[in-house]
Order: structure tokens, then C-alpha cells, then sequence
């Protein structure tokens, strides 16, 4: 019913009527003004309903943060001081990294907290059949309730002497992770939790880790730079400090030459001046025949990588060279290495003909990068390595960088400096023998064994293999999982061939999830756990990294006037009865063990983690057994765990005395630093990692090394593990390089290798290009109306629609029309979706913006929630795959598909 | 804030309206510009947008062929003509020009005759063919007493049932006599570059907005405005200038910023 409606005009209408009211007050403004500020335009009467002056003026600015991706902005919330209704987001003002921009994504997050689909209370499944098209037919049930199935469950696996069939995913964190995600399974016993890491891009810090031996991602220093390769990153548009990169890259385009590698035309590429659409897959060919360019024409920076005795150039196509005649800096090793194992010839005009590139541009872009050297960043992002074969892929681009001397330099590629947090207490004295035994098992995403080296930090099965989770538990290997607590995570729609996890998840006895929304993976659930929203309704922390600087980031209850009174949060700091994850549950958690004999969780909270201003434990502070007075300290226990984390930064006689401090911004009292909610390390320091400024690199030979060595001990160490050689590790996984083998690349040095297809030329013609959405918060904005509104931010797309974006030639070729429907079919799976006739896509490749396909989630996400999805989900076509040595899922270069139209 | 916000707020502070002595205008560099849609985003939130109508929009063009391919996205809004022919064929004169020189439209007066969206050459004045937010209203849940529902978290968020509006409906429109907060069935709406902003001395959302710096705002007639040395500074373009509407919005410099002879540049509103 429309109380607007001109055709029925009525005088009690709200505003219609306090326009009457102010039209004398309007009337002597007008007058008022000639001559004054345009604020004599504010009229000088309002009515009683309306509001006389904007929320910006009269609300308060409250600090949190936004984990809509990672660049984990440090942010404001404007909250409503009427209704404590939060109104808008914006970047932090204090950041020196980003000020108040913020990305696009950070204002999607008020259509997350206020959507209509989220989920309010807890629920209990009904129906015990599991599956994709069985409704689960959920009810409610109070969190006292679910909490005590959970424990029940729990509590049997101890008794029996099995707690290793428990099992915590996660997806998003803050930094209070380790309760819910490492202590929790502990203490039950259990060492199977698995992180999503291995599908966000761990293949990225491969690259740096065996060559300077950081397992980490980077941060870029574009306002000092003067070139600028992009390798399947899209920094003005997808993950890590974009509000920073966005706001740079007019001035950037000013002062540097940026050129982006990527098979279709990214954000990023649209601004640039050189797009290498590189044939998907062959990314380590272009960035080969660059270093073939650079050390050709000694374009190489002598003070990190040496020089000839001589100063006679011998790197010369086609000739290896006498690494007698080579003097390396201090700072590098093994050019010589690389140069004779893989560089000599490396030509233009063969990685033309791999990468379908002109070498006129590769020379191009390698002259006009080192040239600009070392004010020159080779910047990797998932697109080259994610790849079977990306880990050697990874290294050669990252090893750019070392040769043009742009490692931690000005212009080049930094990390963060340290940081003032502390880690949280840990449990190790709390973990029984039950417990002990269980965490003796192997863990279920079976990492460490031959076919998954994932050498984190040079450690055989230091790292996960997300997606292999869901193998291990379709096969019980290495053994069943009974119970499974997942958060933060959509593991049913987030995995390549995601499809398993709907089968794996269907197999698990008890699961119990802690979500926003009733998604793909809670369809699968025994008991679903509706979660706070990151940025408005919890504590946490996370960091950001730009411009030099790191900065610790709080998040806090933004809706609650006092947020260090758990009262205050649990009545006004919620819009519905959801706790946190990471925190309240695990505590809740605690409490219902204990009631059930098993007091270790409980003790472990109560004893460790008091009030560290106070010094008061939960119990002083919130005594009861009923169950309110369990959330109230639930609540206090997610704020002490804040403080004890972040102790160093606000209590100074800590920082003094206890703690050894890196150095940065300081607070005096707790209350001080949570009101401004962010924190600066000191500045980075240029080159202060170089051994011949007295660094080191942290390498096993402690300098940036060319010939892989550190990678060498690692994979050395894992075939010794399995009694075997490094070429069985490499063959069995999937790789080209071998050891001291004249016909291969060798097994050590960054390499080209050529890409492994997911299926046979013939019957999959083409390549998929995934890329996720500028408006995708990590598969969580799907349900946002505004992401899908304006989804036309990602070029190629249209508002609202799902597209398969084909090069006009290709589609001409198949008979294929602008809005034609198609499915696109792989070895293991077909989605339906739209054609896009677009000039931005390689021919030979389909392209598809990665984000649509939810089928359950919310109205908006779904064309019909539980039954019918919204387009079609890329991972459904993409296979489980992986880049075995850093255990990373694979989406990118190796994906075949047909396409035909529907 | 960025140093750009507070310089072009600091103006706005200072700014008198002087009777025709102040011509408000934006600037949009096209070169700082990501295409990220911020704008579009932050003003539907300000001004309670019906899902569709976008006050901030954009025309994307992709030309060429692979691999030689321009991309080009353009921020739009109203150009806040000084010519404006959707005033000037306003029956009612609902629109008409205002204060500052922007394109200001009476809610009471529009009789919703669409003859502003006929003489607008740049498709910026919408219709409200139905009251805004229809699927507010609507109490339907996803998963029975598990999940909300539109009407839920509305009470929840302290939104009276009868404002035509989202869950995270902004009241800040309310404190413009010359505005109604969330429009309604049978009248035409427009941008007006926030003038509920403005009467508080606050910039348009959209320049706020946008995490590029890429708007710059400000009076045309001040000769000291970061507006007119940027117009300065580089070439200014109008949309559609033929139509001789004189636009009150100019674009600088090029979206495809690389692809430009480089070193024509000058270094960027925020150094």
C-alpha cells in the first residue's frame, strides 16, 4: 500500500506533512541566504519526525574492521545515534595505509548485517537424510540446546577413545582464531583442523619462500615505484590493501609504466599500458624469456646479484656459462645456475610461440621493467601458480624482483614489519592423555604424504591441502570423521569440484556449523549456529599492510554504547541472538563439557584468561551457573582474549617488561586504544634485510638464492621421509623438473613447465578463465541485492547476470549468439550460464567471474533457495586439482571446457 | 579522510551562496577513476535507491578486438545542465533551476508527466513506477523461524513500518526541506548532487565516496577552487556537448590512463 501515492494524496502522510510544517522555515532561509554560507540554506525550522541535522553529524564514527577480503581494511562504522541502526562504512581516518577510502566491498556489509536471510537463532535439522535436494527441514532450538547436542557428541568421542574423528574447518578468521580453530581441537584431541588457506592462494608464497624464504604475501610499494608487472593479480580490484592500490593508480599510471599479464582483460589491465594476454598455463615461459632479457642484455642489478670479473657480459642465447667467471654480491646466489639450468635459451620468440605473446612485448616489458630496476616490482598473483605446476612459476616471477634488486627495496617488493600483538594463551598443559593419543593421528587432508609434499616453510606436509579434506573423508583415510564443527567457511561451494563436499559433508554424523546464512554447506548440518557479523556485532583483530606500514585492527561491537560491558553487547550489540565463533561458542562449549565431566576447556579458559587489566578471571567477574550468566561471560571472554592479544600495544608496563617490542605507535590504557581501534608498526625500513646492509634473508643459506637451494633441502627432506628420490616426489606429483637430467628443467631452479591439462584438447577445447568478483566478499555478497546491482564493475559483465564471456571469433566459429544460453562442460562437472560475445577474452578461452551458482544462501543469491541456483558456480567445473608442493588448489591455466548452447 | 575530502570540504565551508555567484560543478578524473562502482554503492545507500535506479551510474564501452581492446567506464549522474531542458519543458516547473546552480526537483509539484525524462539527453531522470522497497514489506521468511524476514529486521533496525525503505534506510534526507527521503509511486527523482549534503556543508556522497579521489567538487565561479585548476590543467570534456546543454560535470584526462603518451600527465589531486 503506498502512503505516496500522488493519485491519493493524503494529509497524515508522514513527510507530505512535515513539508507543510516547514514550508514557512523553508521560505525564510531562501531569504536568509543571499549572501551567506550555503549552510543558510539549512531550513530554519524542522518538524518533529524528521531529523534536523545528517547522522554524520550527530552519530559516532566507531572503529572495526572489514574482512570482506583480505586486505582487512582498518575501518569506521557510522552508527545511528537515535537508533544505533549502523549507516555507512569507510576506511579508517588514522590509517596511513588508506585513510578512509575503502573498496567497494567494505559498503556492501550493511546489506550482510540487515539481510533479510540471516540467520537469527540457532536450529536443529529434523530431517536425518542428507543431500543436495532433501530439505534438511530445520527448527529451533535454544543455544543452551544445541550447545549441549554438541557436547554430547564431543564427549562420546572421548569416551571411545576416538577424538581424532573430530574435525574444525575454517575459513575466514580473525586473529583469535586459535581458540575455536588450534586449542579447542587440542584439548579434545584432535589434530584434524583444516584451514581454507590451500584454496586462497598458498602457491603465491611459494614463490618468495624459496627464494628469500618467506612463506608470506607482500606488500608493494607503488608510490615509489616506476614499473610495475602485474602477474594474474588485479590489485585496483581483487584482494590485499585495494582500497590503497585503487587510490594510488591514477598517480602510479603518472609516474610508472604498468603492465599486467592475465589471458583476459582484468580492472587492472584496463588502465594499464601493456596487457600480455598470456595463453593460460604459460605464465612461467614469459617470465623465463624476461630474465633471458635481462641478464642478455645486463640490464641485472650488480649490487644484489653480482658481476662478471671481468665486467664482460657472457650471458649470451644459447651459451652456458663459467660460474668461475662470475662474482655473486653477498646478497644472492646461483644466477650462474639459473642462467645454465634454465635461462640460456629462453628466447623471445620461444616464449612467443608457448605463450602466444609477441616477443617484441616480452622484450619490451623485461627492458622497460629493469630499466626502471630497482624501483620495479614483479607483483604475483594466484592466477600463474595456481596451476599444477605453479609452484616453479611462482619462483621465477618472485625471482624477478631479484634481479632487478627490488627485493624489500624502494619501489619494490616489501613485508610487513613487526608487530606489537602478542599470542593468546595456549592449552598445553590442559591436554589429557585422551587427548594426547588422538593428536598422535594423522591428519585428514593427508598432507605430508608422497603426493603432498605442501612444503610450508620448507617443512614436508607443513602446510594444508584444503580441498583433499573432503577425499579424506569420503574414503575414512586416515579415519572417520564423526563430528565436525565448521565456521566461517562454505567449504560445500568454496572447493574446486565442490560437489565432493557435498557428498563428504553428507557423510559425516554430526555436523555442526557456525554461519550468517543459511548456506550451501549449513544445507548439510545437524545443527546450524547463526555467527555475529565480523564488522558489527564482535571482537576480533586483524591487520592491514600498504604504504610501508602493518597495523593491527580491531574489531568491535560497534552497536553497543559500552562494548566492554558484555551486558551492553549481548542486548544492544546484536541485531539477533548470535554469538561468536571464534570465542562465546568455544566458551559456551566449555561450560557443557564441564557439566558432562570433562573440565580441561573450561579450566584452560577460566585460568588463562582473565581480565588482564582487572586481573579478575571470568568466574570473579560474572559468577552463575545459569545459562545467561554463561553467554555474559562468554562475551568477557571474547573481550579478555582482545586484550591479552593485543596487551602489548595499550599496557605499557607490559610492552616494557614482558614483551619484546618491535617498536611502533604506543597506548596507554586499554579504553584509549579500542576507541581508535588501529595500531602503526614503524615504517619498513628499505633493504634492511640485504646481507650487505647486515640483514639476512631467511633462506637456509641466509641470502636470496636463484638456484633454489632451500627448496632443494625441502624436497630433499621429504622424498627422505618416504624413502625415496626428489624425481619419484616430482613425478608422482605431477611435475616436469628432474634431477641432473639433460631433457627436463631442473628440479631446483625457478622454470617454465608446461601446463597440465585437466582434460583432453579434443573434447575440452577450451581454456576457463576463473576470476573472482571486485564485489565478492570471499563468496559471502552473493545475497547482497548491491553486488549484484552493479556487478558490472567486472568487465565484461552485466548488472545481475552470470556470463560466460567468448571471444566474438570463437562464438562465430560455434554459432554461438550474444545471450545465447550455453552450459560449459568439464571432465567433472557442467554448469548453465549466458554468453558474452567480448573482445576482452582470448580466443580459445571462456572466461567467468567467479561468485555466482549459490543455490542456497538467501533469496538474492539463489533463484530458488534450496532447489534452484543463480547461474551457474565455477568450481563446479573446476576439478580438485593441485599444486602439490604448496598444496594449493588448483583454478587457474589447467582447466579445459566445452561450451555448446542449451 | 583523504587530503583531497578535506581540501574540497574546506572549500565547501567557505563557499557563499551569493545569489548567481556560486556554480557548483564536478570534476571527474577519469584517470584516477578504477571503475569500481563505490559511487554508485554510496549513493544508493545516502539516498535510499530503489534497487535499479541508480542516481550514480556509468556507460561502459569495450572497443577493439582482441588483443588490441580499449576499456572505457564513465561515472554518471546529473550534469546539472545550465541549460537544462528537462526544466525547461517542466509543465510545473517542479524542476527548475536552484541555488548553486543545481537541477532541483519539487516532489510536491511533479505531476509524473515524464516529459523531463523525454528532454533529458542523458537518461538521469527515472520514474518511481511503484513505491520504493516493495520487498521490504514483506514478512516471508527463508527457513521458518530460522532465518528473518524484510519486515523482521526493519523493527529490528528501528525503521518505522511505513517508510519505503531498506533495513539501513538513511535518514539523511530528511533534513532537506527540498527533498523527500524515499520518493514514491507516480513522481520522477534526479540527482541533486546530495543537497542535503550540502546545506550541512558535507560533500556529495559520491566524491565522499569514491576511494580514487577521482571527484573533485566545488564552486565553478571561484577562481581559487581545486574545480577550475583542474579544469585548467588538463582538456575537460562534456557528455553529448552537441546537445548545448552546458553540463554542470566534466570529465578530465582518460580512463585508459596507460595507454596514453606517458609523461603528459600530471602527477594526481592527491600528491
Amino acid at each position: 500500500m503506498s502512503q505516496h501515492d500522488t493519485t491519493d494524496d493524503d494529509d497524515t502522510d508522514l513527510w507530505i506533512g512535515r513539508r507543510d510544517v516547514m514550508k514557512a522555515g523553508a521560505v525564510g532561509a531562501v531569504a536568509a541566504g543571499l549572501g551567506s554560507s550555503l549552510t543558510s540554506l539549512t531550513p530554519l525550522a524542522q518538524a518533529e519526525d524528521g531529523r534536523t541535522d545528517l547522522v554524520e553529524h550527530t552519530g559516532d564514527w566507531r572503529p572495526s574492521t572489514c574482512a570482506g577480503c583480505t586486505s582487512w581494511c582498518a575501518a569506521q562504522v557510522l552508527v545511528d545515534d537515535e537508533t544505533d541502526r549502523v549507516l555507512r562504512t569507510r576506511g579508517h581516518e588514522d590509517s596511513r595505509i588508506h585513510g578512509t577510502n575503502d573498496c567497494p566491498r567494505q559498503d556492501l556489509g550493511i546489506q550482510q548485517l540487515y539481510d533479510p536471510d540471516r540467520i537469527t537463532q540457532p536450529m536443529r535439522r529434523t530431517n536425518p537424510e542428507k543431500g543436495r535436494d532433501v530439505d534438511p527441514e530445520f527448527e529451533p532450538i535454544s543455544w543452551e540446546e544445541a550447545i549441549g547436542e554438541i557436547a554430547d557428541r564431543i564427549m562420546e568421542l572421548r569416551e571411545n577413545g576416538e577424538p581424532e574423528t573430530f574435525m574444525v574447518t575454517r575459513g575466514r578468521y580473525t586473529y583469535l582464531r586459535p581458540i575455536l580453530y588450534s586449542y579447542l581441537p587440542q584439548i579434545i584431541g584432535s589434530p584434524n583442523n583444516i584451514s581454507h588457506s590451500a584454496i586462497c592462494a598458498e602457491a603465491e608464497k611459494f614463490g618468495p619462500m624459496y627464494t628469500e624464504g618467506e612463506w608470506s604475501y607482500r606488500q608493494y610499494d607503488v608510490q615509489q615505484s616506476r614499473y610495475v608487472l602485474a602477474w594474474g593479480a588485479d590489485p585496483i580490484s581483487a584482494n590485499r590493501q585495494v582500497s590503497h592500490y585503487s587510490n594510488e593508480f591514477g598517480d602510479l599510471l603518472d609516474r610508472a609504466t604498468v603492465a599486467v599479464v592475465e589471458p583476459r582483460l582484468s580492472s587492472t589491465a584496463t588502465k594499464s599500458d601493456e596487457w600480455l594476454p598470456v595463453e593460460p598455463g604459460h605464465d612461467g615461459a614469459l617470465a623465463s624469456a624476461m630474465a633471458h632479457v635481462i641478464l642478455r642484455d645486463g640490464l641485472w642489478n650488480r649490487e644484489f646479484v653480482g658481476e662478471f670479473e671481468d665486467g664482460e657480459n657472457r650471458f649470451v642465447p644459447g651459451e652456458r656459462v663459467d660460474p668461475e667467471t662470475f662474482e655473486e654480491s653477498e646478497n644472492s646466489r646461483g644466477v650462474i645456475e639459473w642462467w645454465n639450468e634454465e635461462l640460456y635459451d629462453k628466447e623471445p620468440e620461444w616464449a612467443a610461440d608457448e605463450a602466444g605473446v609477441p616477443a617484441e612485448q616480452i622484450e619490451r616489458v623485461a627492458t622497460g621493467f629493469a630499466e626502471a630496476g630497482p624501483n620495479a616490482i614483479s607483483w604475483l598473483g594466484g592466477g600463474p601458480c595456481m596451476q599444477v605446476r605453479g609452484s616453479y612459476t611462482a619462483m621465477a616471477i618472485h625471482a624477478l624482483n631479484g634481479l632487478v634488486g627490488s627485493v624489500g627495496n624502494r619501489g619494490g617488493t616489501l613485508y610487513a614489519p613487526s608487530t606489537g600483538v602478542e599470542d593468546l594463551p595456549a592449552p598445553d598443559e590442559y591436554v589429557d592423555e585422551v587427548a594426547e593419543a588422538g593428536l598422535d593421528h594423522e591428519k585428514i587432508d593427508q598432507r605430508g604424504r608422497l603426493e603432498f609434499p605442501a612444503l610450508k616453510d620448507g617443512e614436508s606436509g607443513g602446510g594444508v591441502v584444503t580441498n583433499n579434506a573432503a577425499d579424506g573423508i569420503l574414503d575414512e583415510d586416515p579415519n572417520e570423521i564423526e563430528v565436525l564443527i565448521s565456521y566461517w567457511n562454505n567449504f560445500a561451494f568454496s572447493n574446486p569440484e565442490s560437489q565432493r563436499w557435498e557428498e563428504a559433508l553428507a557423510e559425516i554424523p554430526f555436523h555442526a556449523t557456525i554461519e550468517t546464512h543459511a548456506s550451501e554447506t549449513a544445507w548439510f548440518a545437524d545443527v546450524v549456529l547463526p555467527a555475529t557479523h565480523h564488522q558489527f556485532e564482535r571482537w576480533g583483530q586483524l591487520r592491514s599492510t600498504g604504504a610501508g606500514y602493518r597495523t593491527i585492527n580491531l574489531h568491535t561491537p560497534v552497536m553497543a554504547d559500552d562494548p566492554d560491558d558484555p551486558e551492553d553487547v549481548l542486548e544492544n550489540g546484536r541485531l539477533w541472538d548470535v554469538k561468536t565463533d571464534e570465542t562465546e561458542i568455544p566458551y559456551l562449549l566449555a561450560e557443557a563439557l564441564a557439566d558432562r565431566g570433562f573440565e580441561n576447556l573450561l579450566a584452560f579458559f577460566e585460568t588463562e584468561y582473565p581480565d588482564p587489566e582487572s586481573g579478575r578471571s571470568l568466574r570473579e567477574e560474572i559468577p552463575g551457573d545459569d545459562f545467561e550468566s554463561r553467554e555474559l561471560r562468554a562475551q568477557a571472554f571474547s573481550r579478555n582474549a582482545l586484550k591479552l592479544r593485543t596487551r602489548p600495544i595499550w599496557d605499557p608496563d607490559y610492552r616494557e617488561n614482558e614483551f619484546d617490542w618491535p617498536g611502533g605507535e604506543e597506548f596507554d590504557d586499554w579504553v584509549e586504544f579500542r576507541e581508535r581501534g588501529i595500531w602503526h608498526t614503524d615504517e619498513w625500513e628499505y633493504r634492511h634485510r640485504w646481507p650487505s646492509e647486515g640483514g639476512e634473508f631467511d633462506t637456509d643459506t641466509g641470502v636470496f638464492e636463484f638456484d633454489g637451494e632451500t627448496l632443494r633441502n625441502a624436497l630433499e627432506g621429504h622424498a627422505e621421509r618416504h624413502d625415496t628420490d626428489v624425481d619419484t616426489v616430482l613425478d608422482v606429483c605431477n611435475y616436469q623438473g628432474r634431477v641432473d637430467d639433460p631433457d627436463a628443467p631442473d628440479a631446483f631452479v625457478p622454470h617454465y613447465e608446461e601446463p597440465y591439462d585437466m582434460g583432453d584438447e579434443d573434447d575440452y577445447p577450451f581454456n576457463f578463465v576463473d576470476y573472482k568478483d571486485r564485489l565478492n566478499r570471499e563468496g559471502r555478497s552473493a545475497n547482497t541485492p548491491w553486488a549484484q546491482e552493479f556487478n558490472d564493475v567486472n568487465p565484461g559483465d552485466e548488472p545481475g547476470k552470470d556470463l560466460a564471456k567468448i571471444n566474438p571469433r570463437d562464438a562465430d566459429r560455434l554459432g554461438i549468439e550474444d545471450g545465447d544460453e550455453i552450459s560449459i562442460r568439464s571432465p567433472v562437472g557442467e554448469i548453465e550460464s549466458t554468453a558474452k560475445l567480448w573482445e576482452g577474452v582470448r580466443p580459445g578461452t571462456v572466461a567467468k567471474t567467479w561468485g555466482q551458482g549459490h543455490w542456497a544462501y538467501g533469496r538474492v543469491a539463489s533463484d530458488e533457495f534450496g532447489d534452484e541456483a543463480r547461474g551457474g558456480s565455477n568450481n563446479v567445473v573446476i576439478g580438485a586439482e593441485y599444486d602439490r608442493l604448496s598444496g594449493s588448489s588448483v583454478f587457474y591455466g589447467d582447466v579445459r571446457v566445452d561450451i555448446e548452447t542449451r | 579522510m583523504s587530503s583531497e575530502s578535506e581540501s574540497l570540504d574546506a572549500e565547501l565551508e567557505t563557499t557563499t551562496l551569493d545569489g548567481e555567484g556560486v556554480d557548483l560543478s564536478m570534476v571527474i578524473d577519469l584517470q584516477r577513476c578504477t571503475g569500481c562502482g563505490a559511487c554508485n554503492i554510496g549513493c544508493a545507500q545516502e539516498n535510499n535507491l530503489q534497487e535499479g535506479m541508480a542516481y550514480s551510474s556509468r556507460i561502459i564501452e569495450t572497443n577493439g578486438e582482441f588483443p588490441n581492446v580499449s576499456y572505457e567506464y564513465t561515472p554518471t549522474l546529473c550534469n546539472q545542465c545550465d541549460d537544462a531542458p528537462c526544466a525547461e519543458g517542466c509543465p510545473t516547473s517542479a524542476l527548475h533551476k536552484g541555488k548553486g546552480g543545481i537541477t532541483m526537483h519539487d516532489h510536491e509539484t511533479c505531476i509524473g508527466c515524464k516529459s523531463c525524462m523525454i528532454n533529458c539527453p542523458y537518461d538521469e531522470i527515472h520514474l518511481n513506477e511503484e513505491d520504493p522497497h516493495p520487498t521490504w514489506e514483506s514478512e516471508e521468511a527463508t527457513i521458518e523461524s530460522g532465518t528473518a524476514s524484510a519486515r523482521a529486521v526493519k523493527d529490528r533496525a528501528g525503521v518505522d513500518d511505513d517508510v519505503d525503505a531498506p533495513a539501513y534506510y538513511n535518514p539523511n534526507r530528511e533534513v532537506s526541506e527540498t527533498e523527500h527521503p524515499t520518493r514514491y509511486k507516480g513522481i520522477v527523482e534526479k540527482c541533486n548532487f546530495c543537497v542535503h549534503r550540502l546545506e550541512r556543508d558535507e560533500l556529495p556522497r559520491c566524491v565522499e565516496e569514491c576511494p580514487c579521489e577521482a571527484r573533485i567538487f566545488g564552486d565553478r565561479n571561484d577562481p581559487d577552487s581545486t574545480v577550475n585548476e583542474v579544469l585548467a590543467k588538463y582538456n575537460p570534456d562534456v557528455l553529448k556537448a552537441d546537445e548545448g546543454t552546458e553540463p554542470s560535470v566534466n570529465y578530465v584526462r582518460d580512463y585508459n590512463g596507460g595507454s596514453y603518451e606517458r609523461g603528459t600527465g600530471e602527477p594526481g589531486l592527491g600528491d
